[in-house]
């Protein structure tokens, strides 16, 4: 068998060759792809830990265990990896809320905190700070200098890197073991070893050390990457998904994304299939052309068994030889890319903040092992398995039908020259249609390249939109500066004076002053989310200052506070890109007294608010300035003290633009629900003149340096008023959303390759299969130049056909299904960008010149052989 | 009148040591009207003789003239043009179009040269005549292997050619069937004037036409005429 399988190798040399490329280059898409999208994640989770530290749970810990535990500690289930302590020795509250800290070297590199100037304090006195502190404290001097905190002066020994800006929303100033300070609240920060699964070496570590589970508190935006909860099982989260009520289809992607990630492991099945498709499809035609030997073997006795027997010993041979050599070269050639593209955190760094200083190291390619494993393994089993499928498809044919070839074709019984009609082209019809299944499976093959581009095109657009977007209103990374109010109470706020001279600055553009103020959202009748608000209710510190966020009344309403905010008129035009429903006229709001309501998105992605529509009302009351206290925030004071006012919604929006952080927003709450109306309606109906917070960008051609100095001059006498500067945060988020592009660009255009690859394969076949055929039409005296206007009819109509299958395929259904994955699994803000109609039109170009010169390189040969030679075949 | 010549024709395939010889010096006269065979023993060239003459393959050597024209000169479109409109083929193994129907398949010659004016009349007329009207919407595999080289025969005289070439046009058929093509053959050739070239390894047959062209190992044998003027009226 051996033997006879090598001879088919070496006989057929293109067809094993065909075989052997399509092995290749799957292996190559399977490994390279996967790695990809393995390193993407990597990446992920590299940027995660920049932003949020490199450490996965902290813990409050007593004096002993402290001390006791040690970084690289191995315990039962647990290895701990690094083990950063901080620990809290005072805290001041003079104008903003400071915490001396001490900490380990381990924490400051898990949290980012390294030394960038000076030195880390050593003698009780000494303090270290980042650059964002020391300038919100005033403190312009250099090192060495003191600077007063609360009642005492302390001497400036170094300067850290900031925090994520985003999240810059304690003030840490780092203190000697020296420093003694009025208490000690200490927290171990735990690293596990990530190549386990994180939630059982914190069980293990738990209770190894008899902790309570509620005492640890996750990084979660790390975690998730890395199995930070036991997964549910499959067919629990598919059950659910499909018999309880809360569930649906989106709970279990997204489930099953949390879970088992579904996106690596998706794509790794997805590529799995595909290259099971390519390979299957290239072998059946390859074994097609010598069907007719298999018959003739059968008839000399050779089982079917044995038959089968060659062909896997066929595949495996090639595929031990072409899978390890085409990952490879998929993962050579990606890494190559991954190299020159990759590095999140390229770029230099903001020089007034020093938001980040993670360097310029670009990110290492990982090679995914197991899919690079589990793909070998489902092609190894496929393989056996199509060897088998088509040893059985020998079998129910007659060993007459099984030499005399392939003979279905449909026949009509209707005669064509009858009529005026090129018969030329009725033989390229009823070649091309004389096998439906064949046409239909060349044309889905044609088209699956295209429809995967078309994919993947329609969604790197909306990722550009949604980035753009989310830019501007997820991170508050639409400005490189905000000046806000390190302040909890209604209070404080930026008087109107020092907003009118920051937009006066030349150093600076695009500045724009918001007001804010608390609000209560009356008469809610119901909830559609019942549970929408059940835990921001819970939380204490909500319950608290506010009195809760979503309260119901007796008389079985609801009151739900919302964030209330004045834009200016260029900023509440940009909130346009948001609408969800209405429109915004920033004149019309002011005129008639409108607001913009910002709507709740639920998990997967829903919007939602209180089924009202524009031109709906709702009620909003509003603390008054006049003799405000921050009592007035709970809305439980006497009704005199606040202002009650019905105001019609102009538009529903997904987000706000400028938000506070210190309200709704603050600690781990984001995306509080929020009324947008504009600063003069603020003044008109609320007296609110003053500024909660003003974002700016630097003039174009200047210093980023200079900008940030003038800005700091001008809030320096506003009470509590700091800077935060997102320069850094805002070129990294950009270059890593301008890598996963290339990433998604790069699998589409890898994957548009490859189905090419099929496709001249499958159309070389199509046309070889009938060569015969076109050596008679030949003898019977049609020209060179006819044969190959005939050729070209027939790849014209293949790549037409193909186009509309792509255009049909995708608008009908793969369009859709993107509609529904980027919404509610991605959560994308907004889908308003489709494929340019360039890309469109290439696809569809590219498609029929693919096809024209895939059936002409045929018909060259042919042409070039003796009629004779093609007839006797 | 000579309607094909061959002066010193050879053919030679393969190169160096892997050199055969298929075809040496063939030097042949065939007159207008003739019903000549070709007989030879398999692998004698013959049909090699037979696809030189239709202008399939090129001859290494020597000089070929149908109705007075080198088709040696000819450029690659022009002796198409050509041969689609003074040749006829008919092979052994049919080579019909399997996804065309008879009507089709015989029309489509037509269709290559003079576009979509058919002239219908003239098919119905020839496929009546050989008996295979009633199966015109027939696809080749529905029929008999007599009926398909009738068809093949349809094919090859649709366009009028005054050389038709058969290749062993009977040597897939039964002999009744033989007899029947053979008599197809022979009328066609006496009501439309044609001069037929036919290959066959069987003698018998070839005794029923008006000359025998024995070829062994690529030369001819002997040329015997048994009706050297015109048309060969005794048995066309």
């Amino acid at each position: 068998m051996l033997k006879l399988a090598w001879k088919y190798m070496l006989y057929y040399k293109s067809q094993t060759l065909a075989i052997f490329t399509s092995i290749v280059l799957t292996a190559s898409l399977l490994a390279g792809i996967s790695s990809l999208i393995y390193s993407s994640q990597k990446s992920d989770l590299a940027n995660s830990k920049t932003i949020y530290g490199d450490w996965h749970y902290y813990v409050e810990t007593d004096r002993e265990m402290y001390e006791s535990i040690q970084s690289g500690e191995k315990g039962e289930g647990y290895e701990l990896k690094r083990c950063g302590k901080l620990e809290i020795r005072d805290v001041v509250l003079d104008e903003f809320v400071l915490c001396f800290i001490h900490t380990d070297e381990t924490y400051r590199q898990m949290a980012h905190r390294d030394l960038l100037k000076g030195n880390y304090p050593e003698k009780e006195n000494e303090i270290a700070a980042d650059g964002f502190v020391l300038g919100s404290l005033g403190f312009s001097g250099n090192l060495g200098d003191s600077i007063h905190i609360g009642e005492q002066d302390y001497v400036v020994t170094g300067v850290l890197k900031s925090k994520w800006a985003a999240s810059a929303d304690e003030m840490e100033i780092f203190v000697s073991d020296g420093f003694s300070g009025r208490g000690r609240q200490r927290f171990l920060y735990l690293g596990f070893d990530e190549e386990e699964k994180l939630y059982r070496q914190l069980d293990s570590f738990l209770k190894t050390y008899g902790l309570n589970a509620e005492s640890v508190v996750g990084n979660d935006e790390v975690t998730r990457y890395l199995s930070k909860e036991a997964p549910a099982g499959i067919y629990e989260t598919i059950k659910f998904g499909l018999t309880e009520e809360e569930g649906n289809f989106t709970y279990i992607v997204l489930k099953l994304q949390s879970d088992y990630n579904l996106t690596y492991h998706g794509m790794i099945a997805l590529l799995c299939l595909f290259s099971l498709f390519v390979v299957y499809s290239v072998f059946n035609i390859s074994v097609s052309k010598r069907t007719s030997e298999y018959g003739m073997l059968q008839t000399l006795g050779v089982s079917g068994k044995q038959i089968g027997g060659t062909l896997i010993l066929e595949l495996f041979m090639l595929l031990f030889i072409g899978y390890p050599l085409g990952c490879l070269l998929g993962n050579g050639i990606l890494s190559l890319v991954f190299q020159k593209v990759g590095g999140v955190f390229k770029g230099s760094l903001s020089g007034a903040d020093q938001t980040l200083a993670e360097g310029t190291n670009a990110v290492p390619f990982y090679l995914s092992w197991d899919a690079m494993i589990s793909g070998f393994a489902f092609l190894l089993i496929s393989l056996a398995v199509v060897a088998f499928i088509l040893v059985c498809s020998l079998k129910k044919q007659s060993l007459k039908d099984v030499m005399s070839g392939d003979t279905s074709f449909t026949k009509r019984r209707k005669i064509y020259a009858v009529g005026p009609i090129n018969m030329a082209g009725v033989v390229v019809r009823k070649f091309m249609f004389a096998n439906k299944k064949k046409v239909f499976g060349i044309l889905i093959s044609l088209s699956m390249g295209g429809c995967i581009f078309l994919c993947t095109t329609y969604m790197v657009e909306n990722l550009k939109i949604h980035a753009e977007l989310s830019l501007k209103s997820d991170d508050g990374l639409g400005s490189e500066y905000r000046i806000s109010l390190k302040s909890r109470s209604l209070i404080d706020t930026i008087p109107e004076a020092a907003a009118d001279k920051i937009k006066g600055m030349p150093e600076t553009e695009r500045v724009y002053a918001t007001k804010y103020t608390l609000s209560e959202m009356i008469h809610i009748e119901e909830l559609e989310w019942e549970h929408y608000f059940d835990e921001r209710n819970q939380d204490l510190s909500f319950q608290q200052r506010f009195g809760g966020i979503c309260v119901r009344q007796d008389d079985g309403t609801y009151r739900i506070k919302y964030d209330m905010y004045g834009y200016d008129q260029e900023l509440l035009e940009q909130l346009r890109d948001f609408i969800l429903e209405g429109e915004i006229d920033p004149e019309e709001i002011k005129n008639r007294n409108q607001i913009v309501a910002v709507a709740n998105m639920d998990g997967q992605g829903n919007y939602y608010f209180y089924g009202k529509k524009p031109g709906d009302t709702v009620t909003l009351r509003v603390p008054r300035t006049d003799g405000y206290t921050d009592e007035l925030l709970s809305f439980q004071s006497n009704e005199e003290c606040y202002i009650q006012q019905e105001f019609e919604i102009a538009a529903i929006v997904s987000r706000s633009l400028a938000r506070e952080q210190e309200f709704l927003n603050s600690d781990k709450w984001e995306d509080s629900p929020g009324v947008i109306m504009t600063n003069e309606q603020m003044k008109e109906n609320f007296g609110i003149a003053d500024y909660s917070f003003i974002n700016a960008s630097p003039a174009e051609g200047m210093e980023a340096e200079q900008a940030s100095g003038q800005l700091r001059q001008v809030i320096k006498d506003v009470p509590k008023a700091v800077l935060q500067d997102y320069t850094t945060a805002i070129e990294t988020q950009k270059n890593y959303l301008r890598q996963q592009q290339i990433f998604f660009s790069g699998i589409a255009v890898i994957l548009l390759v490859i189905s090419l690859f099929h496709i001249v394969n499958s159309m070389n076949h199509t046309i070889f299969a009938r060569r015969r055929e076109y050596g008679i039409i030949r003898a019977m005296g049609i020209t060179d130049g006819g044969f190959y206007r005939m050729i070209l009819q027939t790849g014209i109509l293949y790549g037409v056909l193909a186009d509309v299958f792509i255009f049909l395929i995708y608008n009908l259904v793969l369009r859709r299904v993107m509609d529904y994955y980027m919404a509610h699994v991605l959560q994308f803000l907004h889908l308003t960008a489709n494929i340019p109609n360039l890309v469109l039109m290439g696809i569809m170009i590219l498609n029929v010149v693919i096809a024209v010169a895939a059936v002409m390189f045929p018909a060259w040969k042919m042409v070039r052989e003796t009629i004779i030679s093609e007839i006797t075949r | 009148m000579s309607i094909l010549e061959l002066q010193h024709v050879e053919k030679i395939y393969g190169e160096k040591a892997n050199q055969v010889n298929a075809l040496r010096d063939i030097s042949l006269q065939v007159e207008e009207g003739e019903f000549a065979a070709i007989v030879g023993t398999s692998g004698s060239g013959k049909s090699t003789l037979l696809n030189l003459i239709g202008g399939l393959d090129n001859p290494t050597k020597g000089k070929i003239f149908v109705k007075n024209r080198e088709i040696g000169s000819l450029s690659r479109k022009e002796l198409t043009i050509f041969r689609r409109r003074n040749i006829g083929f008919v092979f052994q193994n049919y080579s019909l179009m399997p996804v065309l129907n008879v009507y089709d398949n015989v029309a489509l010659p037509v269709t290559f040269d003079r576009g979509r004016h058919l002239n219908r009349k003239y098919i119905e007329e020839l496929l009546r005549e050989l008996g295979i009207w009633e199966k015109r919407k027939k696809y080749p595999n529905e029929l008999s292997g007599g009926q398909q080289q009738r068809v093949a025969i349809a094919r090859a005289l649709v366009n009028k050619p005054q050389l038709l070439l058969g290749d062993e046009p009977t040597g897939n058929l039964d002999s009744a069937t033989t007899i029947e093509v053979m008599g197809l053959l022979k009328s066609s050739c006496r009501k439309y004037k044609q001069t037929i070239l036919m290959v066959t390894h069987n003698e018998a047959i070839a005794q029923t036409c008006d000359r025998v062209i024995h070829i062994e190992d690529g030369r001819i044998v002997n040329g015997k005429r048994r009706f050297p003027g015109k048309g060969g009226d005794a048995l066309c």
